[in-house]
């Protein structure tokens, strides 16, 4: 039987470490769990229910969460994760929506790496866009960024429009 | 002629007078005077009392106090009439000298003079055409000048207009900026900004993906 090196499917529900590590709290408060159920033999303890997020990551990897193996298989994958996946910065002048997030992370997962997390961050003064920082480099994408790039443009029609207002008004004759 | 030339004229003049008489006299005197030496002269020397004497009475009857007198008077009437005439001639000669000598000056004075003159209108006309010489070399200087601070002044005012007009147009475009972002900055609801940040991010995709890389 050959083996396949199966790709651990990270939903884009899972924006950052933060979200990974409440998976792997959850993880584990339900092997504490289970483990406590084995020792007191009977008097059974009522096992944290797990969250949709974690049950969407095991349905979607096809982990058993009812199974200890299984369950340590997936705070196993977490924990790389975790720990090597590129994570990269972003700030938006205001708190952005699930949906903006999940779109972003879509196309980084896409584009720049498929275990692509995100810390979401706020900066006011950029006014719209947003700006990117990876471990070694800042990305300014905001609107202010972007008009300053134009500045020369800008300068010209302004320069246009002055000249326009200096010449003589046109007479009939040129019509 | 000058006055030394007249003085020694009047001199000479009165030395000859003085010679004339003064040999006259003496040739009277030896006349009167001589004696014979010879033998001869001894046997006449014993007439010579008597014709001395004789001639003595004649003397002394022809050469009388009156006739003596009138002789000075006749030398003093020559005497005074060759000084006259002398005077005359001295006189006529030193008119004729002082109107010489008035000329002479006259024309020296006028000569020095007209050449002092000339000197001097050519020293006013160099001095002139050296004061002009020097104004028209200031007139270049200063038009020079003048010209190098106006190219000078027109450069540095250019500049200066240029570089407010940049500034002003940095400025204006900063004030455009901010107040683009101030007015629909915060307007823009950031679903409607994903196209643009994910434009954004496909412009900067490689180098993003460059950076993790390399931070990985």
């Amino acid at each position: 039987m050959a083996l396949k090196k199966k790709i651990f499917a990270l939903p884009v529900q899972i924006t950052g470490r933060t979200d990974i590590n409440r998976l792997l709290r959850e993880l584990e408060q339900i092997e504490q769990a289970s483990i406590s159920n084995a020792a007191t033999k009977g008097k059974a303890i009522a096992a944290p229910e797990p969250s949709n997020m974690l049950k969407q990551v095991a349905a979607a990897n096809g982990y058993e969460l009812g199974s200890s193996d299984g369950r340590q298989q997936l705070a196993a994958a977490l924990a790389k994760i975790h720990d090597h996946a590129p994570l990269l910065h972003i700030s938006f002048a205001s708190e952005p929506s699930p949906k903006v997030v999940e779109t972003l992370l879509q196309w980084l997962r896409s584009n720049i790496h498929v275990y692509t997390l995100l810390q979401i961050g706020l900066a006011p003064a950029i006014g719209a866009g947003c700006v990117l920082r990876t471990p070694n480099k800042i990305f300014d994408l905001s609107l202010g960024a972007s008009l300053q790039k134009q500045k020369p443009y800008l300068v010209q029609l302004i320069k246009g429009a002055a000249l326009k207002q200096q010449a003589p008004a046109p007479t009939a004759g040129d019509k | 002629m000058d006055i030394g030339g007249i003085l020694l004229i009047i001199g000479a003049a009165l030395a000859a007078i003085a010679a004339i008489l003064y040999f006259d006299w003496r040739s009277r005197g030896k006349k009167l005077a001589a004696k014979p030496k010879d033998t001869k002269a001894v046997e006449a020397s014993k007439l010579a009392p008597i014709v001395s004497q004789t001639a003595e009475q004649d003397v002394e009857h022809i050469f009388n106090e009156d006739f003596r007198e009138e002789l000075r008077n006749r030398g003093r009437l020559h005497f005074e009439k060759i000084i006259g005439e002398n005077a005359m001639f001295l006189q006529q000669d030193l008119r004729q000298t002082t109107t010489q000598l008035n000329d002479y000056m006259r024309a020296e004075i006028s000569r020095t003079l007209q050449m002092e003159f000339k000197k001097y209108e050519q020293s006013i006309v160099d001095a002139k055409q050296l004061a002009l010489d020097s104004m028209e070399k200031t007139v270049t200087t200063i038009e020079q000048q003048r010209q190098l601070l106006e190219t000078q002044m027109q450069t540095q005012t250019e500049a200066e207009r240029n570089q407010i007009i940049a500034r002003f147009e940095e400025q204006l475009a900063g004030i455009v900026n901010h107040y683009v972002m101030q007015a629909i900055g915060n307007q823009i609801d950031l679903s409607d900004q994903l196209e643009f940040i994910i434009a954004e991010l496909e412009n900067n995709k490689a180098a993003i993906l460059e950076d993790i890389k390399r931070g990985a």
